[in-house]
């Protein structure tokens, strides 16, 4: 039995293959599908987002399914087997737990501290419950990551000022900008992270925007949100000459706005600055748009060279964090290797229930002679006779299995009993 | 007395340039601000300066290369000040002050303030004083336009590398520095085309005729030009950012040359003491 964790992220993986990655999972369902149909594993949960594709598997055997794993992410992103190399990796056991706390706890965003990253994984574990993925591991693991996120998030300072890519963001606009009054932003696309970007940005002077949208009523319902225009994107290369800040988070696979879009709208705003946030993966805004004068882009790579500086900061935050963790990936791995023996404790009962059975039914004849009432004596007698002679073998072995050291104990266990002989 | 004020008006200079420097070295804003104080003491004192000179002669002191770069030199503190008000841009006078310090130090050390002024009578009317000065405030807002865009094209080329350099904080944002470009050139041109206005109206006096086609008038005129070209397109078709940054740079160097570069190295009439 082996927890896995296998994946890349954005500090080992470059945009344009997670790009490729989060491309092929359109269809969110596929990925789950095909790992359920790899036999090694017995339950799995997969999760993409902008900056990192993981998955996070329970093996039956610990050696078998690894390299399954892998090319299912190297045919699932369509990768060579050099790119994968150099982006993946692999975790196990306690590692992947801690990976997995450190990945729900923001610890390992690409924005320390950003909050939605919880919400995502919240969300992986919900399809993987939908898709019956998850099993007796994964659901108390997910559970417990949960409840670390949360600890995290109230007992450090990495979360006090709600920052991500909207920090980042405002601390450009302002550089390009100066002051945001009477600026304008056009929001592209809904998502969490452009609507926080957003939010931001008003709270720091921007009053007026504008929400474009493939479908008119998102656009309508986020604009009711900020107080602000709805657009459709057909309209969007109209209005681009009226805004100054552009923030793009849209699912769409190609590009949303190009230099000759962007060209033709400085010319109707007499080249005034333009700054542009490209948050989507894949990209938005053409890459060229970032040569033209008196446009800024940046993209979500761009961005976390900006946060590196307020970063430190919170690395102080976030030692507290990684001890918080290391706390409770020793109380996962206690309930873990409770759980290696039971297996062995439960056969055990079987076997001494069935022993109670076997010997009521061959006392049957004699039995027969009494009472109802002193039949069922003599079977509670039986049973908590073999119950009491259990109890204190059940207990040691759980005892056992916290330090680690079951493995003999069992081992005799299955040996004395004959318990393997019985199946 | 007046060497008095000269010598408080050039410490007050070089303290708010330490100030400025300092300010940047250990990034506090109290001292920025300090220094800006101790500024606007020096541009008063400098002033001053010039005024007792002025009345002392009885014609504008302002005639000599050296004391024409002093002059530049307390004009350009005396607009960054002014911008100072309106802009939080206090980085630029981290830039201004030893500006202004160097060159009022150039004109003391060469002892072009010190001296008698002999001159002779035809540099003593009131054109030629009015085309000097008109002339230098508008060059010192085209050096102050030059610096504004040298920012620009840093703070520019800082955010378009996407890194985050702490330097690039300590610069003031694009667009103040787009503006404050954009102002000087709007005030420095029409200030130089009535200085060369006046300068030719003197030229007709003495010379006969209103052009020489001397070097350091037709480096003038390319400037001229050149500023002429950029406020059209500024204000015409819209230009903002790099290339009006680039250009103004540009423009300010050939205008330099045109100033300073033939008064050394050229035969000119227009070189008089």
């Amino acid at each position: 039995m082996s927890i896995i964790l296998v994946g890349m992220n954005h500090k080992t993986a470059p945009l344009t293959i997670r790009e490729r990655l989060s491309l092929s999972c359109d269809s969110a369902d596929v990925p789950l599908r095909k790992l359920k149909q790899i036999s090694q594993i017995s339950e799995a949960l997969y999760l993409a987002t902008c900056n990192r594709v993981e998955v996070l598997a329970h093996l039956e055997d610990r050696e078998g399914g690894v390299e399954e794993l892998k090319k299912f992410i190297l045919s699932h992103g369509n990768l060579s087997l050099e790119e994968l190399r150099s982006c993946l990796y692999v975790y196990r056991d306690d590692d992947a737990v801690r990976h997995l706390f450190r990945v729900a706890s923001s610890l390992d965003s690409m924005i320390m501290g950003e909050p939605q990253i919880l919400g995502q994984v919240k969300d992986a574990y919900r399809q993987c419950v939908e898709y019956k993925a998850s099993g007796i591991i994964l659901n108390k693991l997910l559970h417990h990551t949960f409840r670390v996120a949360k600890r995290v998030r109230t007992e450090t300072g990495i979360a006090n000022n709600a920052v991500s890519v909207s920090f980042a963001a405002v601390a450009l606009a302002k550089k390009i900008f100066g002051f945001l009054a009477g600026k304008s932003v056009l929001v592209i696309g809904a998502g969490e992270m452009s609507e926080l970007a957003a939010r931001h940005l008003m709270a720091n002077g921007v009053n007026r925007i504008i929400v474009a949208n493939r479908t008119y009523e998102n656009a309508v319902r986020l604009a009711n949100d900020f107080h602000g225009e709805p657009i459709g994107l057909d309209l969007l290369d109209e209005k681009l000459n009226e805004v100054d800040i552009v923030i793009s988070s849209t699912a769409a696979p190609g590009y949303v706005i190009t230099p000759e879009v962007v060209v033709s709208a400085l010319r109707r705003r007499k080249n005034r600055l333009m700054f542009m946030i490209d948050i989507a993966v894949p990209r938005d805004i053409d890459p060229a748009v970032g040569d033209i004068d008196n446009v800024y882009l940046y993209n979500i790579d761009n961005l976390q060279e900006i946060v590196d500086d307020n970063m430190k900061v919170r690395l102080k935050e976030a030692e507290k964090a990684e001890t918080i963790i290391t706390e409770e990936i020793i109380i996962f791995s206690n309930w873990l290797s409770t759980l290696e023996v039971v297996p062995t404790i439960v056969s055990l009962r079987r076997k001494a229930e069935d022993i109670i059975a076997g010997e009521l039914e061959r006392s049957g004849a004699w039995m027969k002679n009494l009472s109802d009432d002193d039949r069922d004596k003599v079977k509670i007698i039986a049973s908590s006779i073999v119950n009491k002679i259990l109890h204190d073998p059940i207990t040691s072995l759980k005892e056992e299995s916290l330090n680690g050291g079951a493995d003999p104990y069992v081992a005799a266990i299955i040996r004395l009993f004959k318990l393997g002989h019985d199946e | 007395m007046e060497m008095i004020i000269f010598k408080s008006a050039l410490i007050a200079y070089f303290v708010s340039t330490v100030g400025y420097i300092a300010s940047i070295l250990v990034r506090r804003v109290f001292m920025a601000k300090a220094a800006t104080w101790v500024l606007f003491f020096a541009f008063i004192l400098y002033g001053a300066f010039i005024a007792v000179r002025w009345v002392k002669a009885g014609y504008s002191p302002v005639v000599h290369l050296h004391d024409s770069l002093s002059f530049i030199g307390w004009a350009i503190s005396g607009i960054y000040l002014a911008f100072q008000m309106k802009t939080k841009t206090r980085v630029l006078g981290s830039i201004v002050s030893p500006l202004a310090f160097f060159l009022i130090m150039e004109a003391s050390a060469s002892g072009g303030l010190v001296r008698e002024m002999i001159l002779p009578d035809i540099l003593k009317g009131w054109w030629v004083s009015a085309h000097t000065i008109l002339a230098l405030i508008g060059e010192a807002l085209f050096a102050l336009a030059c610096c504004a865009g040298i920012m620009y094209l840093i703070q520019d080329n800082l955010i378009r590398k996407k890194k985050s350099y702490s330097f690039s904080r300590l610069l003031p944002p694009l667009r103040d520095l787009d503006r404050i470009n954009h102002i000087c050139i709007l005030w420095g041109f029409p200030l130089l085309t009535l200085g060369i206005i006046a300068g030719s109206i003197w030229a007709r006096t003495v010379w006969g005729s209103h052009w020489q086609w001397d070097p350091k008038q037709v480096g003038t005129m390319i400037s001229w030009i050149l500023y002429a070209f950029l406020l059209h397109q500024r204000l015409a078709i819209g230009w903002k950012g790099r290339k009006a940054a680039l250009f103004s740079i540009v423009a300010f160097g050939i205008l330099m040359v045109a100033v300073i570069g033939v008064n050394l190295f050229s035969v000119t009439v227009h070189r008089f003491v």
